[in-house]
């Protein structure tokens, strides 16, 4: 088995009476697609918050490279290598889609306390955002506002954006959801080419059981806060507790879940 | 003039005809103290001073999204430490210096300790916050001035004498004149840098910076020290032009000038301050001569204000705004013929 690159022991967030996410103890290995899925409500993207940084937890540690990151805020983390994408888009809507790329790749480069120096000086930042754009097939659109592409050109542009911060893991929040369905197998292809190209780290959340199954190499089921299951995508849509959760089974064969 | 031309297209990187534009209006400025009374020349020198104040204001509410109600304390105390000094020490150009340095350490020092009260949300409750935290500090910094009668002679007002060389109201127009393109230019490189950039980032997703992994709060601070300290010189430069300070340079009401500036003219721009800032000071100007041909127009904020509502109502995005929207569809009608 691969290095461990995150790491949760016992994590548990309270919202009043509420175990939103409840003693989840996960590890996520380097190289490696793995997956959460499970039911609406399940606590899937409570649990990216919390290793992201955006929550802190009630309870449990966020383990990160061997670090304890649980204190940390999400700019330190982002600085550590963990990178997300949101489930709704979150990109810079007034500036141009080669500016939300540039913006992401200048944080990398942390040229961002350059007071008095144009922008446009860092030439090099710019040909990397181009070279991005054409990677998630956004070329043609470099000079929109992001805020005026569709929502799956969107989707796209906040994954360049992520990637742009060449992470060394990636939490990817239903980066499908909202796209109507002729754009995702797009999605898909991108993110197969990002897994095997770049050797990434993905942790993926995802209701479209298709793409689970091409992608990931580990699955986990998340159910009411808690974590059910572990495996392979063939092996988790088998398990009858899973079936079960997914209200009476049956659901996990559809092409969405 | 070509060349002229191509060296403030190059500098500015702006289009020649941009640059052609810019020219033309210089030389118009240049000329109109010549061709003018000396309330024109009045009336623009203060356009140019209260330009960069309005400028300074865009940095924040335009580019970066916070809403300071306390600005007009940079401001109107810069305006107080020229006066105060001037009083004390001497009307001299060396304590014209020492007014600049302390306006500009005391204005930085103060927009960082703001800041840090200032900025501890994030979000619509952050930017709420932020607006009574920066009003208290405004509120604070008025009553001190109203209080310390000995050195601000309080609600009366405070009246200085000032260097010799900025006397003439004359050479004043020019030295606004150029005082408000060294600060066009120093602000628009600032909001072109990579930290002014991210400034527009906060202000359209401030989450989306911070997972990119920018600390938004150190970069809010830069945008309110600049900004201060933008404002502070401008305060100075006002104090130069009217010789004269009162605690209503400090109110909320100041600060709300700055706010309607960018608003006319068209926040987020930069540019749009310095046209807003004319568009308000003539506008007030030729309502209050009007007084003269009828008696309505005594009651001539009504007027400005009915401009108000017309301006937000019909141009939302400002007077810049408004053209690059003509433009655009001037635009399309000629391409599809």
């Amino acid at each position: 088995m691969s290095e461990t690159l995150i790491e949760t022991k016992n994590l548990t967030i309270n919202f009043g009476g509420l175990k939103a996410v409840n003693k989840v103890s996960i590890s996520i290995h380097k190289g490696l697609f793995t997956t959460i899925i499970g039911p609406n409500g399940a606590g899937k993207t409570t649990l990216f918050n919390l290793i992201s940084g955006l929550l802190q937890p009630t309870e449990g540690t966020v383990i990160f490279k061997g670090t304890d990151i649980t204190r940390l805020s999400p700019m330190q983390r982002v600085a550590m290598g963990i990178g997300r994408s949101f489930q709704l888009t979150n990109v810079f809507p007034t500036l141009t889609v080669h500016e939300n790329i540039r913006l992401a790749l200048q944080a990398k480069n942390r040229t961002g306390y350059r007071i008095f120096t144009s922008y446009k000086r860092f030439r090099s930042l710019e040909e990397a955002a181009t070279k991005l754009l054409e990677d998630v097939l956004l070329h043609d659109r470099g000079n929109f506002l992001a805020g005026s592409l569709n929502h799956g050109e969107q989707r796209k542009l906040e994954l360049a954006m992520v990637l742009a911060l060449k992470p060394d893991v990636l939490l990817l929040d239903e980066p499908t959801a909202g796209m109507a369905l002729e754009e995702v197998p797009t999605m898909l292809e991108l993110l197969e080419k990002t897994k095997k190209e770049q050797d990434n780290t993905i942790l993926l959340i995802e209701h479209k059981m298709d793409l689970v199954t091409k992608l990931s190499d580990t699955v986990i089921v998340l159910v009411n806060g808690s974590v059910l299951t572990r495996g392979t995508a063939a092996e988790v849509s088998e398990d009858p507790e899973v079936l079960k959760a997914y209200l009476g089974g049956g659901i996990l064969n559809e092409t969405t879940a | 003039m070509a060349a002229l031309t191509n060296i403030i297209s190059k500098n500015l990187t702006v289009k020649p005809v941009q640059a052609l534009l810019l020219f033309l209006l210089l030389v118009i400025l240049l000329i109109i103290p010549m061709i003018s009374g000396m309330t024109t020349i009045t009336l623009f020198s203060r356009i140019f001073i209260l330009a960069i104040f309005g400028m300074s204001y865009d940095i924040l509410r335009g580019f970066t999204g916070i809403i300071n109600l306390g600005h007009a304390l940079f401001f109107g105390g810069a305006t107080y430490i020229a006066g105060i000094l001037f009083n004390r020490v001497g009307p001299t150009l060396d304590v014209l210096l020492l007014a600049i340095i302390t306006a500009f350490v005391l204005s930085a020092i103060i927009a960082y300790i703001m800041g840090q009260f200032a900025f501890r949300g994030t979000g619509f409750s952050g930017v709420i916050a932020c607006a009574m935290i920066t009003l208290a500090f405004g509120e604070i910094v008025r009553h001190t001035a109203e209080t310390l009668r000995d050195y601000t002679q309080g609600a009366d007002g405070l009246t200085f004498r000032i260097p010799e060389m900025f006397q003439d109201r004359f050479m004043m127009y020019y030295y606004a004149l150029i005082f408000l393109i060294v600060m066009t230019i120093v602000l628009r490189q600032f909001v072109r840098s990579p930290t002014g950039r991210v400034l527009q980032a906060i202000r359209d997703n401030e989450q989306r910076a911070r997972f990119l992994g920018y600390d938004t709060k150190k970069y809010k601070l830069i945008a309110l020290v600049v900004a201060g300290m933008a404002s502070a010189s401008a305060g100075i430069m006002f104090a130069l032009l009217t010789r004269f300070a009162n605690t209503e340079l400090l109110t909320v009401q100041s600060t709300l000038n700055a706010l309607l500036y960018t608003i006319v003219g068209g926040t987020g721009t930069l540019y749009g301050a310095i046209i807003g800032t004319g568009f308000v000071q003539i506008a007030q100007n030729s309502l209050l001569e009007l007084r003269g041909i009828h008696e309505i127009f005594s009651r001539w904020l009504i007027f400005f204000g009915a401009i108000y509502v017309l301006v937000v109502l019909y141009m939302p995005k400002g007077i810049i705004g408004a053209f690059y929207q003509l433009h655009a569809s001037w635009q399309k009608r000629k391409k599809h013929g």
